[in-house]
């Protein structure tokens, strides 16, 4: 059995749920929930979207050549031998 | 590759692997790439030296980013503070009443608008970094809770608390900057919540 989801169950997990951090059947629940009830769905997508810009945001990270170049040099002289 | 070997065979494929996520925290960290290259270069060398204590079978992602964080705040001095967390129900809670707010504004889809997401990264800048440093974690380098809990060395529950709040402080700022920036206004609420589909 499938454990009944309402509205206020689904406000109060939702950043579980969409961090994808409840068990599976709170998960499928959720998920049902939210695909058809016009009161979460919209407030589950604005959650997402908001995720997703944090996503975005991620230091880009430039050339790591050098880095990679560097930290081997740094190893090597610490004694490092590779097998 | 020898099974029976304490130390997986080859430490520096390992780290190397790595590099790139390590990098950009050791970024978010420092907020200087030079600084950030040396804490990598640092965090690298302290993995070396402690390899033989590392458990194998283990997250190494996670270790090294343990070894990170600790490398940074004794650098620079900084304590790694405790704040008594809320409750994270409240704090979700606290969220869904700010889109509740928001969405009859004409606000409901602000977090796919260019302007506002570009602002992201100061509003990530602004928070205090007890609260930065897990949404870091989780929003930014996809850790999961646990994960988070231990690079932080904090219980799991901490972890959710402080990640719920730095998320409503940052909706809170971004929801400010869209008004700033005149999202919302345009649409005034004429229409009834319940009447949206
Ligand atoms: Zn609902």
């Amino acid at each position: 059995m499938m454990p009944m989801t309402d509205c206020d169950a689904v406000m109060r997990q939702f950043w579980d749920y969409l961090d994808g951090e409840l068990n599976e059947a709170t998960m499928a629940a959720i998920d049902a929930h939210v695909q058809m009830c016009s009161h979460c769905n919209p407030h589950i997508q604005f959650e997402r979207a908001f995720k997703a810009a944090l996503r975005s945001a991620r230091e880009p990270v430039a050339e790591l050549t050098p880095l990679r170049d560097r930290v081997r040099a740094a190893l090597a002289a610490a004694g490092y031998e590779a097998p | 590759m020898n099974p029976t070997d304490s130390h997986p065979p080859d430490f520096e494929a390992e780290c190397l692997r790595w590099l790139p996520d390590l990098a950009r925290y050791a970024r978010s960290l420092a907020r200087d790439d030079d600084l950030a290259d040396d804490l990598v270069q640092d965090t690298v060398l302290i993995a070396f030296k402690s390899w033989h204590q590392f458990i194998r079978g283990s997250e190494s992602r996670g270790w090294l980013f343990t070894i990170c964080r600790n490398r940074f705040y004794r650098v620079h001095g900084r304590e790694a503070r405790q704040v008594a967390a809320d409750t994270p129900e409240l704090e979700t809670l606290a969220a869904t009443a700010l889109f509740a707010a928001a969405s009859p504004q004409g606000l409901g889809d602000v977090f796919e608008q260019e302007e506002v997401v570009g602002a992201v990264g100061d509003a990530m800048a602004a928070l205090p970094e007890t609260y930065r440093e897990v949404a870091l974690l989780i929003d930014m380098h996809d850790h999961t809770y646990e994960s988070a809990a231990r690079i932080l060395e904090i219980p799991v529950g901490t972890v959710r608390s402080r990640l719920f709040r730095a998320r409503r402080l940052l909706q809170e700022q971004l929801l400010t900057h869209a008004r700033d920036l005149g999202f919302g206004v345009a649409r005034p609420s004429a229409e009834s919540r319940e009447g949206r589909p």
